[in-house]
């Protein structure tokens, strides 16, 4: 996909989409709102120190290239621009994982044979739990388990990872609530091919470490239930979607506390909310692994042969649009 | 992703629909038909009732369909039941299917009209014998602009047929007149410099038909290895490709303007001064700090470079591309005016 000349007047290239070819074929082609979106922008490179003032602190932003329009939905607008109500807002919130090892029933990343790879076994047989369990890799909080409605899960959490502001309930405030920049549920994006649903903690979900008094000790309880798939702007091509729930961040700093609120949690400063999430594998993946993955590879070294497919779902606010980005590995056990 | 936060089209104020005529000139030489590929672009079919030409020799991939030719005339042509005829049928039947597609049937009888020299199609004036030349749709587009076309003959000699040129015009049509509707479209009639009417150009349906009358005076119009006939002999004596084949020794060149009609739809994206000025672009945050603003006054400012128009599905129906980054922030409206062409 080439760049559009930018060295004259501003123009615009416009094209239909995939899908708006297809709607047009069939008949149902309607176009009734527009969204803006700023994909190609680094904004590290706004310099609020520029040696020649203010004025050319976004000279670089306002000389990078644009691409041509593109027909697939998938690089349309990944992000996105906002619309907040306040103008006066130093911060927004993002949105990370928690693998914080003082919080139970959660699941973490093995740091062998992968650093980057959650783990998702499939439940085929429960010999592939039970191995990955007693052998591989040796912890229950190393792996999700497919459709695993008590657990463990992956822990998510919304807020303003910085410093420079003090988690505590005042800030939450001052700085998420009045702006209106509070997470109340999260949509979830997962390959079909392989899940076919995503649980999300049901209602009473808790997550805080006011509940145990001065010592701070971290609580987390939830159930998980499946999510209500949802019709939304799809984009990625074998893609679904489903909202799952958000509840409460009550994870607060108070020096009084025995913890420390950031050894429980992976934002530094207030939080909003946070979610909880499993998957349910595809039943009978099988040929899949043959295609978009590796059948019979003995993972851990252990002479044990697995097969695993490598996925990534992306999980994203719907109020503020934070998004993370889930490496998973689907794994089966095979023989040995 | 799902985009966030959306903006309605007011389907009144915000979307307009345009039509558009763009032109291009369409120069056909006639070395290219007539010569430079050895007649390898030259595609003749075993029905023999039509040869197509092509910019490239027709077996590669390369080629571009330009027009077919081919010749006929009516059953009440003198020419008809010719003593020597060949592909007599076929000649006729390929002058009727003309008629008839463009010109329709008319009287008690219902029989199909013949082309005539003149707007009036009275029945006076008509062109029995012809020679017709069908343009291909990849370079009229949607119809051959009236007033721009063009097409020099020679009348020569076989050996030097351009010795006597013969130019032929549409230049008295216009879009405003100088031209007739029939069942097949639009039709002008083809003059010569003298104004002599010598034929009829379809500009929808993208046919040009000529009167053989161009070639009266010529007594060599289709030569070869032991014969030498007049343009009413070919006619009557040669095959349709050997007529064909006469035609293009005798095409010098031709040039007219194709129109495509754009049909375009105009949505004017409003972004209003207090919407759009953040971005859910991971960049926008260095440590959940925004990193266009240093206090948290400073006006926040997003950089568009890109418009989604979306279905009531949230479907991305289309989308269109800034050729640079656009500055938003509170201090400004902005009207994208994003037009798709249909």
């Amino acid at each position: 996909m080439a760049f559009l000349d930018n060295s004259g007047d501003i123009i615009l290239d416009a094209v239909l989409t995939d899908v708006g070819r297809k709607k047009m074929a069939d008949g149902t082609f309607r176009i009734t709102k527009f969204a803006l979106g700023d994909d190609e922008i680094d904004y590290s490179l706004y310099n609020k120190n520029h040696p020649s003032g203010s004025a050319y602190a976004d000279l670089e932003i306002l000389q990078i290239p644009v691409f041509e329009a593109f027909t697939q939905t998938n690089a349309g607008i990944n992000y996105g621009l906002l619309s907040l109500t306040a103008n006066e807002v130093l911060y927004l919130p993002v949105l990370n994982i928690n693998e914080k090892t003082s919080i139970s029933n959660t699941v973490k990343k093995p740091s062998t044979p992968t650093t980057g790879l959650f783990y998702l076994a499939d439940t085929s047989t429960d010999t592939t739990t039970n191995l990955l369990l007693s052998t591989a890799l040796a912890a229950s909080d190393k792996f999700l388990t497919s459709n695993g409605a008590s657990g463990p899960g992956l822990l998510l959490e919304t807020g303003l990872d910085t410093s420079n502001v003090a988690g505590d309930a005042a800030n939450k405030s001052t700085y998420l609530t009045a702006n209106n920049l509070i997470d109340n549920s999260f949509y979830v994006y997962y390959d079909n091919r392989f899940i076919t649903s995503v649980l999300g903690p049901a209602a009473g979900a808790k997550f805080d470490n006011t509940s145990l008094g001065l010592s701070g000790t971290p609580t987390l309880e939830y159930t998980l239930t499946t999510a209500p798939p949802i019709t939304t702007d799809l984009q990625l091509s074998n893609y679904s979607s489903a909202r799952v729930n958000g509840a409460t961040d009550g994870v607060v700093k108070n020096p009084a506390y025995a913890t420390t609120d950031t050894s429980v949690s992976n934002i530094a400063g207030p939080r909003g909310t946070f979610t909880v999430l499993n998957f349910t594998v595809k039943t009978n993946l099988s040929t899949e692994y043959t295609l978009y993955g590796s059948v019979s590879q003995d993972v851990f070294g252990d002479g044990k042969l697995y097969s695993y497919i490598d996925t990534t779902v992306y999980v994203q606010g719907t109020r503020t649009g934070a998004q993370r980005q889930v490496p998973l590995r689907i794994i089966k056990y095979i023989s040995g | 992703m799902a985009v966030i936060n959306y903006e309605p089209l007011d389907s009144n104020s915000d979307v307009t629909t345009t039509k558009t005529l763009l032109y291009e000139a369409i120069p056909l030489t006639g070395s290219i038909v007539s010569g430079t590929y050895n007649d390898e672009n030259i595609k003749n079919f075993t029905h023999g009732m039509f040869q197509a030409v092509y910019d490239y020799p027709y077996l590669s991939s390369s080629a571009n369909h330009i027009f077919d030719l081919t010749v006929g005339f009516s059953a009440n042509s003198t020419i008809s039941g010719s003593v020597s005829a060949t592909q007599e049928t076929k000649k006729i039947n390929m002058y009727n299917q003309f008629a008839q597609v463009l010109l329709g049937y008319t009287g008690s009888e219902n029989t199909v009209r013949e082309f005539e020299n003149d707007l009036t199609l009275d029945n006076v004036n008509t062109i029995k014998n012809a020679l017709f030349i069908n343009f291909s749709r990849l370079i009229t587009k949607d119809q051959i602009k009236k007033g721009s076309f063009t097409i020099t003959l020679g009348s020569g000699s076989w050996a030097a047929p351009f010795t006597d040129p013969v130019v032929l015009t549409d230049a008295s049509a216009s879009e405003t007149g100088g031209t007739n509707n029939t069942v097949g479209g639009d039709y002008g009639v083809l003059y010569t410099s003298g104004n002599v009417a010598r034929g009829v150009l379809f500009y929808q349906a993208g046919i040009a038909v000529l009167s053989t009358a161009s070639f009266d005076s010529v007594a060599s119009f289709y030569s070869g290895s032991g014969f030498s006939y007049d343009i009413a002999q070919s006619l009557a004596s040669a095959s349709i490709s050997g007529s064909c084949d006469a035609l293009r020794h005798r095409i010098r060149d031709i040039s007219f303007n194709n129109t495509t009609e754009i049909n375009s739809t105009i949505y004017f994206c409003r972004v209003p001064h207090n919407k759009y000025n953040y971005s859910a672009n991971p960049t926008y945050l260095n440590s959940s700090e925004i990193r266009v603003k240093s206090i948290a006054s400073d006006t926040p400012i997003s950089y568009i470079t890109t418009i989604g128009l979306y279905s009531p599905n949230n479907e991305l129906m289309a989308i269109a591309k800034l050729s640079e980054p656009l500055k938003k922030d509170p201090s400004n409206e902005i009207t994208l005016r994003v037009r798709l062409d249909y």
